[in-house]
């Protein structure tokens, strides 16, 4: 039998709606978060954000449902999957805070009209999306919503190419979810991890996080064609440090690199490159930093792709795989200039411009909330 | 060789609720021998019933946790949205937090001491069978030997908004339970229930084709319908299958969304059916379907 391989893809994030374009961008300036005015009654707080290209937040239901339905679509198309084949799929999403926008915006809609309103009449069924994302692509298959935070949908990949490899489905849909709602933003906002300046992950300036929004969308089957990325080796771990930052020693974070490392068969030297998760904030970039160290005694390139496109939690797993292999695809490495030109104080440096790349292995490590901890291992070369 | 996956122990908490949903702090510190501070009624129940299920033995600290939810901790997010939309006031810290639905797995990972996988599986119609895929398919690659698959759902008041919420007339007792079985890799002792398979299927001829290929023993079979199995369903596949010899475990349940998630446990916990099987179907309003398939070793 075939191994699974990723098939194709859709993509709509700050950066544009298509894979093509996405990767155009990673090769331009870094883009600039803008201020989400969020009012409350005591004042108003801007929340720094990368909203998806060309969809501004209006009209908030339609830009929700459109916007994911599209990536599938995109993803579908880009793999060739015919009607039946998508029919027999699986489609498995990872996100963190599911269509919450939606809820939101009706809540808001019904207290604004004077009814006696309660959150979540409309839907309080958790796998809504998922359920209308496979309805409105004609998908029968298994079908799972993966809620692990930031690691949500690493880990629906995860499971997606288990159920391809298993035979369960010849084809499995893995779709990230992330948009804009306001209990993120003001989440984020009372914990003080938001910079208005950007993100600038492992930088000695490093500040924070900005929201980003990303509907990301992979196909996984089997495929016979030789260089095409897969997932070659994988690990989730719990970390019972803390539930919003791994422990700053890097030992839970190359536990999981390592784990990851052991599932794929390779030694640390055999790693190309890291796509790191990258959130700028203080601790956590802290304990990345540190696991890698503890793993690899001569680190290789290391990229950050959230300076792009935001923090775009649950999304990010799959949404910076499809940037980073469209990237490789192309033959280069993602760069982030400006930020970490220079060994930080964390003794990391980022690349500068894009940096020319063979086929090879490489790593790519997502951490969430709730203590979760994902490390995927692809490969477009044996 | 395929691993064989044995159920090593189950545990549950299941209460009807009227008025409001009960305090379960008291509850909570007797089952854990201590008191969980700062978390909400859903991680509380969460760790309930995993304590229940564990007992006094201490699950290997790599063991995987998958928990399963239809709503997830709807107080927690209830709260935090009337708070900010209806009232202006922002989230808390570890309010915003505990809204992320793998908190649950967190605290229980922690209580227990363990740092395995770590997975919170939701859908709309089988929320704890895919949970619970979840794990086998982790077991059956050797990734993971031993797990906890818990299903939990819970209830916010007002009941009368709850009900609405879910669908149910007002007369429809609800209720609320907790659900967890551990797994272990490993042959099943005499007497013992091991997980044999758990597959979904798009339609009912594939599910009619699979539970063929099963080559069950109606004599040997016992046949448990979901709590979304369209009856019609339910018949016809009776009459396909030949599989007459009913298991019922849900008539006596106030509604809730996990139902499947008790399924196992009570076959686990009836007695003199060494040898037999059992398959859990369950259905959507879609005409999908999902199995779960058990069987108790001689």
């Amino acid at each position: 039998m075939s191994a699974p391989a990723f098939l194709g893809a859709g993509l709509h994030t700050a950066l544009g709606a298509g894979v093509a374009r996405n990767i155009d961008a990673l090769f331009q300036p870094l883009p600039h978060p803008v201020l989400q005015e969020i009012k409350t009654p005591e004042e108003s707080v801007g929340a720094p954000a990368l909203l998806l290209h060309g969809r501004p937040l209006e009209n908030i239901e339609a830009r929700f449902w459109e916007a994911a339905e599209a990536v599938v679509g995109e993803a579908i198309e880009a793999a060739g999957l015919t009607r039946e084949q998508v029919r027999e799929a699986a489609l498995v999403l990872g996100t963190s805070s599911l269509d919450i926008a939606v809820s939101e915006a009706i809540y808001a809609r019904e207290l604004a009209e004077g009814e006696d309103a309660y959150p979540l009449t409309s839907n309080s069924t958790m796998g809504r999306l998922a359920q209308r994302l496979r309805q409105a692509h004609g998908v029968r298959g298994p079908e799972y919503t993966i809620c692990t935070a930031c690691t949500a949908s690493a880990n629906a990949l995860i499971y997606a190419n288990m159920l391809v490899a298993t035979g369960r489905v010849r084809h499995a849909i893995v779709v990230g979810v992330e948009i804009f709602n306001i209990i993120t933003a003001l989440g984020f906002q009372s914990l003080e991890l938001l910079s208005p300046h950007g993100m600038k992950p492992f930088d000695s300036k490093r500040a924070g996080l900005t929201l980003g929004e990303s509907c990301a969308a992979l196909i996984v089957g089997a495929s016979s064609k030789r260089g095409a990325f897969h997932l070659r080796g994988s690990a989730n771990l719990c970390d019972i440090f803390g539930i919003s930052a791994a422990n700053p020693d890097g030992s839970t974070v190359a536990d999981v690199i390592r784990m990851a490392l052991e599932d794929a068969g390779l030694a640390p030297e055999q790693i190309d490159g890291i796509k790191a998760h990258g959130t700028a904030s203080l601790l956590n970039d802290e304990a990345e930093a540190a696991g890698m160290r503890l793993v690899f005694p001569k680190l290789p390139p290391v990229c950050a792709l959230k300076p792009f496109i935001g923090h775009t939690f649950g999304a990010c797993g799959v949404t910076e795989l499809i940037l980073f292999c469209g990237m490789a695809e192309r033959g280069y490495f993602p760069a982030t200039p400006g930020i970490c030109a220079e060994p930080s104080d964390l003794d990391i440096r980022l690349p500068q411009t894009p940096q020319a790349l063979a086929p090879g292995v490489f790593q790519l490590n997502f951490f969430g909330f709730g203590g979760n901890n994902t490390s995927l291992v692809i490969a477009n070369a044996d | 060789m395929p691993i064989e996956i044995t159920v090593r122990a189950h545990g549950d908490y299941y209460a009807p609720v009227e008025g409001a949903p009960p305090d379960v702090r008291e509850l909570s510190k007797q089952t854990l021998g201590k008191q969980v501070r700062r978390v909400g009624r859903f991680i509380q129940l969460a760790l309930i019933g995993a304590a229940r299920c564990v007992g006094t033995e201490t699950p290997p600290a790599h063991t995987g946790i998958y928990m399963s939810s239809r709503r997830g901790d709807l107080e927690t997010n209830l709260e935090v949205l009337e708070q900010f939309f209806k009232h202006g006031h922002t989230p808390k810290p570890l309010n915003f937090i505990n809204t992320v639905s793998n908190a649950s797995c967190y605290y229980v990972a922690r209580h227990f001491g363990l740092h395995g996988r770590s997975c919170f599986v939701t859908g709309v119609c089988f929320s704890f069978e895919m949970a619970l895929q979840a794990a086998l398919l982790d077991m059956q690659a050797g990734v993971v030997r031993s797990a906890l698959v818990g299903g939990l759902d819970t209830v916010a008041a007002p009941l009368e908004i709850d009900r609405r919420r879910l669908g149910l007339n007002a007369q429809t007792p609800v209720g609320e339970a907790s659900h967890w079985l551990w797994l272990e890799a490993r042959a099943p002792a005499p007497g013992e229930t091991t997980l044999e398979a758990v597959e979904a299927f798009a339609d009912r001829d594939a599910l009619a084709a699979w539970l063929k290929q099963q080559s069950f023993a109606p004599e040997k079979t016992l046949l448990a319908e979901g709590q979304y199995l369209d009856p019609a369903d339910a018949r016809a596949l009776r009459g396909e299958t030949a599989l007459t010899r009913a298991f019922a475990y849900r008539e006596s349940l106030a509604y809730y969304d996990g139902q499947a998630g008790a399924a196992l446990g009570a076959y686990r916990a009836t007695a003199d059916l060494d040898g037999t099987a059992l398959a859990h179907i369950n259905g959507d309003a879609e005409g999908r379907f999902a199995a779960i398939v058990a069987r108790r070793s001689a």
